[in-house]
């Protein structure tokens, strides 16, 4: 067993191991802090999916933006409504909870599948990669053949979600604005 | 195999040499400011009080792990490995020499920025695993400067990424000297490419990258939390903010983390803006100074030399200035830092298109 591997299913058991941790937990202050833990181990397998930019994303946008802002609602959140959160049922599947069974069945169904399927062949699209050569090896520099895409043929949807990011940044501002007394 | 012992020793190489820098930068702390403040500093330990140090980091690993009954035992514990490790991974992309370096990667950059985000967590954690006011009180002030500063770092290390047009730091250190793979231009004018020295560096290729240097020192000031901007340790309100309940060796792992940080971000200043292990000493006609000077001890002793002198900046600051107010710590990083930084974002931008193309 190569230390790569090792490594993969390292990271893959911290992830199921704590995201499993984290819907159990009846600390939300400590679930939060899970959280971190999935995220950093999500990004870690990104990196053998060699998508190193994407794990850096994660890293740089989950834990050091998204997951601070959690933590800070938390903190801010009503004591008396936090307690009713922790003081749920402690039974596994309980009728109010049957949506959840069904989309968890969905998934669970959905990626069967897909193992099943996939691992009697290859699908057709690798394939085709694999005789055209197109395929990243570690060493590409992929961050800057993402920028080229970034600038060239994906540059709508780009334009687009930065359009987008400057609308939530001036809602922001606006919502944080001191009320004007006249 | 030999690979994974490489694996292994790079990082302990790393963590000693942070070890002894901390205790190296502690003592220099302690008579620097004794030299500001008109005083001697530690005189009593050794010749000049040199051992002072040492028998602080003896006197913190001998002492009880004191745990506050009313703390979560599990962040209050995890805290200090989350917020040393952080700062100790930034390290791991950091070029001391030409070619040496632990992981040559092209996101280099980034990786840092993104990495240096987890210390905040790291902060949080301990201020709410302690389940005290102030530590509390402190963290929420650390992320909030943490959080505002970032963009003002960020920008102005995209400023000078569009300059380079790489984000790998080994390609960006070799951009800045005699071993340039493209022209350098002083000011965008003047061939520097085979005088090399400090005519070469980033700060001198485009003028307004002097700015952008000062945006980032002064930025990556706040992000350590020093002095001037150490509202979150605040020992005058806070006692000491989220390290207040900390002791024994988990203080010594804060305390680690905070001057290995000052010690991260001033290489990554050198890196990116002070021509990174690049001589400062130019070729002049037939005396080939920069020559001369460049190789793999000299790119770590320059490295290295530069990078305390950015340190010693750092303390000298931190023991002249007073400490801001939380507003005015505010005003200034997101009325001043961050519109100057945008001006400096557009300048690198058409810099690269007018001038170096």
């Amino acid at each position: 067993m190569t230390i790569d591997l090792l490594l993969f299913y390292a990271f893959a058991a911290m992830a199921i191991g704590s995201a499993l941790l984290l819907v159990n937990i009846r600390n939300t202050a400590r679930a939060l802090f899970l959280l971190f833990i999935v995220l950093f181990a999500m990004a870690g397998l990104y990196l053998f999916a060699l998508a190193d930019f994407i794990a850096i994303t994660q890293i740089l946008v989950y834990v050091g933006g998204v997951l601070i802002l959690l933590i800070f609602a938390f903190m801010l959140s009503n004591k008396e409504l936090l307690h009713d959160l922790q003081s749920v049922s402690h039974r596994f599947i309980t009728i109010p909870r049957w949506q959840a069974l069904i989309i968890s069945g969905a998934f669970l169904s959905v990626m069967l599948y897909s193992v099943i399927s996939w691992s009697q062949t290859m699908p057709e699209w690798i394939e085709s990669a694999q005789m055209a050569g197109t395929v990243i090896s570690p060493s590409d520099n992929n961050i800057q053949a993402l920028g080229f895409r970034f600038m060239t043929q994906y540059v709508l949807p780009f334009e687009i979600i930065s359009i987008f990011l400057m609308m939530a940044l001036i809602g922001a501002a606006h919502l944080s604005r001191k009320e004007q007394h006249t | 195999m030999a690979d994974l012992i490489v694996h292994i020793v790079v990082p302990i190489a790393i963590f000693t040499f942070i070890a002894a820098f901390t205790l190296f930068a502690v003592y220099a702390e302690r008579k620097i400011a004794g030299f500001v403040q008109d005083r001697l500093g530690p005189m009593e330990t050794g010749k000049y009080g040199l051992v002072q140090t040492i028998a602080d980091i003896l006197k913190l690993l001998q002492k009880e792990f004191i745990t506050p009954s009313a703390a979560d035992k599990i962040l209050f514990s995890i805290a200090p490995v989350v917020i040393f490790g952080a700062v100790f991974v930034g390290f791991s992309v950091i070029p001391w020499a030409p070619d040496f370096i632990p992981a040559n990667t092209h996101t280099g950059l980034f990786f840092i920025m993104a990495v240096v985000s987890i210390d905040a967590i790291g902060i949080l954690m301990a201020g709410w695993g302690s389940n005290n006011k102030y530590a509390l009180l402190g963290s929420v002030r650390a992320i909030a400067q943490m959080v505002s500063y970032e963009i003002p770092v960020g920008l102005s290390l995209i400023a000078a990424v569009m300059i380079t047009q790489t984000l790998n730091l080994n390609d960006i250190a070799y951009l800045q000297g005699i071993n340039s793979p493209e022209n350098i231009y002083f000011m965008g004018f003047w061939d520097v490419t085979h005088i090399g020295g400090i005519f070469a560096w980033h700060i001198f290729q485009a003028p307004h990258l002097l700015v952008v240097y000062v945006i980032f020192f002064i930025a990556s000031l706040a992000e350590c939390n020093r002095a001037p901007f150490d509202i979150p340790e605040a020992e005058s309100e806070l006692i000491g903010g989220f390290h207040t309940e900390y002791g024994g060796i988990k203080f010594a792992f804060l305390f680690l983390a905070e001057y290995a940080m000052m010690f991260l971000v001033a290489i990554l200043g050198v890196v990116l803006f002070l021509g990174a292990w690049n001589t400062p000493l130019p070729n002049i006609g037939s005396l080939r100074l920069a020559d001369w000077t460049t190789g793999l001890g000299w790119g770590i002793t320059w490295t290295i030399l530069k990078s305390f002198t950015i340190v010693g900046i750092q303390m000298w600051i931190r023991w002249t200035l007073p400490r801001f107010r939380a507003d005015q710590l505010m005003t200034l990083c997101w009325k001043v830092l961050i519109p100057l930084a945008f001006v400096c974002l557009a300048i690198s931008g058409l810099w690269r298109i007018m001038v170096m193309l």
